[in-house]
């Protein structure tokens, strides 16, 4: 059975709040970089590092490149997942 | 030194090395870190605290995840972004460690690298830690 956006969303919000040390914060579908307290460079690397360990799926660079928030981000990680054998 | 490229890396590809932690080498981080507690400094202190002698910085332990990534896995083109460490067991000067890491996983998008390192006495785990480096060339 596929995962509804909101599940995803509620197994990356840990791996923002690791990632961006910030303990209680619950990042939402339209947030992006520059809404973000901490999201740099380095660390959107983490998070796609740690998007791809949670999830089993990889990203092309490109597919990162289109993404305006998180909530595509999240339409992308269902859309990987759609695609596994 | 190793000069793995990118395309060379795979995950499980595994490397490491074996190091004798000397007193000198105490001293000489005690001196860099400014890090002179006795603990450290001190073998009656440190014996008196319950530990076996005086205890390894670990910090100075952690030095040879930098030596791992930065000469072995991958080497030459190794810049380093993070690591996380935990302190499993003490070190004491005289001590043979054996420092190994292996890939666990890598970011093509970005190509970061993140290794599992371990740091052993025999069989006794010192200090485990996961580390992710970026590739420069």
């Amino acid at each position: 059975m596929p995962l509804a956006p909101e599940a995803v969303l509620e197994r990356i919000r840990p791996i923002f709040r690791d990632v961006l040390d910030l303990p209680s914060f619950d990042v939402m579908p339209s947030d992006n970089a520059s809404t973000v307290e901490g999201w740099d460079s380095l660390a959107h690397i983490n998070l796609v590092t740690n998007i791809e360990q949670e999830f089993g799926i990889r990203f092309a660079l490109g597919e990162l490149a289109e993404l305006k928030n998180v909530g595509e981000m999240i339409d992308l990680i269902l859309k990987k997942l759609a695609q596994r054998p | 030194m190793n000069e793995y490229r990118w395309e060379d890396l795979s995950p499980g590809m595994a490397a490491g090395f074996q190091t004798t932690i000397t007193g000198q080498m105490l001293d000489t981080f005690g001196a860099l870190s400014g890090d002179m507690n006795p603990l450290h400094t001190d073998e009656s202190f440190a014996r008196s605290r319950g530990f076996e002698g005086a205890v390894v910085h670990g910090l100075l332990v952690s030095a040879l995840y930098s030596r791992l990534v930065g000469m072995h896995l991958p080497g030459r083109d190794c810049i380093l972004h993070e690591i996380r460490v935990v302190f499993a067991s003490p070190a004491y000067a005289g001590d043979e460690l054996t420092v190994a890491g292996a890939v666990s996983h890598m970011n093509h998008a970005y190509r970061q690298l993140e290794i599992k390192g371990r740091i052993k006495r025999g069989s006794v785990l010192i200090s485990r830690a996961t580390i992710r480096v970026g590739m420069s060339g």
